[in-house]
């Protein structure tokens, strides 16, 4: 009785004892990708991920010596700017109760911005001393979304291709802007890989990508096509204990 | 102090200044490799963001045929019609007359011709979209004397078809002493009946589409509103029978995104082309038909009620104006001196070189009763007969509920109504 309960004891310390916990530091590059690029988008323009950070704590348990789980919560920035030509393209405006939809030949301009939180829950699997590899998946939390852009120098066709056709020039007033900041998805989930390198008993770098599986947008928008979240992290790591 | 101490002090002090030189040397030692590293981490920041790119541009290739074959063109348009004959001065008033540039929105294509043009045997030729087709074939030979003759154009893709007529239409030199416009006959627009369109009283009792508005401008920014909620609507009691009632109108959450906050009720003589209503409107309304009187003077009834209050460009209110309404007519020579077609637009229907006469009421007193105006042509140049019995004069009659709504200025709410219109022509003997 008292061996089982000192044994217990001991392996509840143990237990606390051996999770590994750390804080980090990344340097992020993250943006929304469409699914599939149809023959309707002729051309890329621009394309930019803009430069964004991840802050995290991070906790790993392990199971045996090779195999651990890894969790945490990280807040991350990202976004995007995308310049595109396209053809037949279908394009609806919404705003305020109006809205002004059609096939669109000429030029989207694409930007967005968001900030999000998210829960990894991943398998770890400990290459080496000091290389570890994980894989799992997110969920994540918007705390911030903007989604806006403009159709330019081109022309919509209004309602369908054989509507009236409705020039859109360069200049904000002459071209179609559009928003969709509340369509965006509060929560996304997807696949989360990482590498870790522990190159110092306290000092490690590491290597992270998400690629969200839920849409971008809500399943009932379809003024664009999905887009996906994808967000590169590169960073530093402090192992506290 | 011993000889011990002395020395413990001295090593204590040598080893001291001896740690402060080295890590002196260590920290300039560092300094240069803190630069040197941070020098390396931006170039890896940015290899990073580089490959991110690549694997992004990967994914997209890998999610997609990229970039595959352009797709075929989904539009059925005729986009210009020509009419080639022989004699073209003897079919035609004017040479311009045998070319029509055909508005998206067109489906009748007319072309006006002599009197007495035969019109049994034509051969109309047309450029579509790119890829699209035409039945019957661009340059078959039709009569024209039983009406129109219909076209059907499909799509290259072959999923989409518009059909078109065209006719060809024999006119006489109509010289009428007064021209009356009353406004009785408008109806809801044919293909989605969002709002009201006019027509006038021909001479021979059919109805033609002289008049233009830019409520299908206005249908692009409020496609909820219903078709009285419209800068032009039509009045059922005005001062003889129906009216036109001009409304300034907000043009809601599009309209203040482009900072285009207002459109003002407006009704002319002419077409609205709402190809560039977004990009360039004053170009968009294209003020003046062929005229082939002499106008002498323009007279009607209007009420005006100007708005509560005038607002600038961005919708901030102007303390102390009041907003004002425009009635005038323009008469003008319809071809340059190097023989090309000439429409008056927005920017220039008051200042064109070449106007030939004007009349303005000028400042529109605001009245809630009918009020009658009569105002005289002002003539800057003499009547070229020859020319005026060759259509080469048009005349525009411009109404519009704020005179600054080209601009976006003006008071939302301001009404503008007219009734009876009627000008006055007076012809040589």
């Amino acid at each position: 009785m008292l061996m089982t309960m000192a044994t217990a004891m001991s392996l509840q310390a143990t237990i606390l004892d051996s999770v590994a916990v750390d804080a980090r530091l990344g340097y992020m590059v993250g943006g929304t990708l469409p699914t599939r690029i149809g023959h309707e988008i002729r051309g890329i323009n621009n394309f930019d991920l803009s430069l964004n950070f991840a802050v995290s704590a991070e906790a790993s348990y392990p199971l045996n010596n090779k195999w651990a789980i890894h969790s945490g919560l990280r807040y991350e920035t990202g976004g995007m700017d995308v310049d595109s030509r396209v053809k037949n393209y279908d394009i609806e405006v919404v705003r305020g109760g109006e809205s002004l939809s059609g096939v669109f030949v000429g030029n989207v301009r694409i930007k967005s911005t968001q900030r999000r939180i998210t829960l990894p829950v991943q398998a770890a699997y400990n290459l080496s001393n000091s290389v570890t590899l994980r894989g799992g998946l997110f969920m994540g939390w918007l705390t911030h979304r903007r989604f806006w852009g403009w159709a330019y120098d081109g022309y919509l066709r209004e309602g369908s291709p054989v509507g009236p056709k409705i020039e859109m020039g360069v200049e904000p007033g002459e071209r179609g802007d559009f928003e969709f900041d509340t369509s965006m998805r509060i929560f996304q989930w997807g696949l989360d890989v990482g590498a870790d390198w522990q190159f110092h008993p306290r000092w490690g770098l590491f290597a992270e990508l998400t690629y969200g599986l839920s849409g971008l947008f809500k399943s009932d928008f379809h003024s664009v096509q999905t887009l996906r979240p994808m967000y590169g992290t590169l960073g530093i790591l402090y192992r506290i204990r | 102090m011993t000889k011990i101490q002395i020395q413990v002090f001295l090593e204590f002090v040598l080893k001291n200044i001896n740690k402060v030189v080295l890590n002196e040397g260590f920290y300039v030692i560092l300094r240069v490799k803190w630069y040197f590293h941070m020098a390396k981490v931006t170039r890896i920041l940015f290899k990073f963001k580089t490959a991110m790119v690549a694997l992004a541009a990967l994914t997209l290739v890998l999610n997609s045929s990229c970039f595959g074959d352009e797709p075929a063109n989904c539009e059925a348009d005729i986009e210009s019609a020509t009419l080639h004959v022989t004699d073209p001065e003897a079919v035609f008033y004017q040479m311009t007359d045998s070319f029509k540039l055909v508005m998206s929105t067109d489906t009748a294509i007319v072309f006006v011709v002599r009197g007495n043009a035969d019109v049994t045997a034509l051969s109309p030729t047309f450029i579509l979209t790119p890829g699209a087709t035409i039945i019957p074939a661009s340059g078959s030979t039709h009569d024209f004397s039983a009406g129109p003759v219909s076209y059907t154009v499909t799509s290259q893709d072959g999923r989409w078809q518009r059909r078109y007529t065209v006719s060809v239409v024999p006119t006489s030199h109509e010289v009428a002493d007064t021209t009356c416009y009353d406004f009785e006959f408008f109806e809801l627009e044919t293909a989605n009946q969002h709002y009201y369109t006019w027509h006038n009283l021909l001479p021979d009792g059919s109805l033609g589409n002289d008049w233009a508005t830019a409520n299908e401008g206005y249908r692009l920014s409020m496609g909820s509103a219903g078709p009285m909620d419209y800068p032009t609507t039509p009045l059922l009691e005005a001062y003889d029978g129906s009216g036109v009632c001009l409304m300034t109108r907000d043009t809601g959450p599009f309209g203040r995104m482009a900072n285009k906050r207002l459109a003002a009720g407006n009704m002319f003589l002419g077409t609205f082309d709402v190809r560039i209503a977004m990009s360039d409107h004053l170009h968009a309304t294209r003020f003046g038909l062929p005229f082939t009187s002499r106008p002498d003077s323009f007279t009607g009834y209007y009420t005006f009620e100007p708005g509560d209050f005038v607002q600038d460009f961005y919708g901030n209110p102007i303390a102390g104006r009041v907003d004002s309404a425009d009635v005038y007519a323009v008469f003008y020579r319809n071809h340059d001196a190097d023989g090309n077609e000439v429409v008056l637009y927005g920017d220039n229907v008051l200042s064109s070189s070449q106007i030939v006469a004007v009349a303005d009421l000028g400042y529109v007193e605001p009245t809630t009763q009918w009020k009658p105006w009569n105002v005289k042509f002002e003539y800057r140049e003499a009547i070229d007969e020859r020319l005026l019995a060759n259509r080469g004069y048009s005349l525009a009659i411009v109404f519009s509920s704020s005179a600054a709504g080209g601009s976006f200025v003006g008071a939302i709410g301001s009404r503008l109504c007219v009734d009876k219109v009627r000008l006055i022509c007076t012809h040589e003997e």
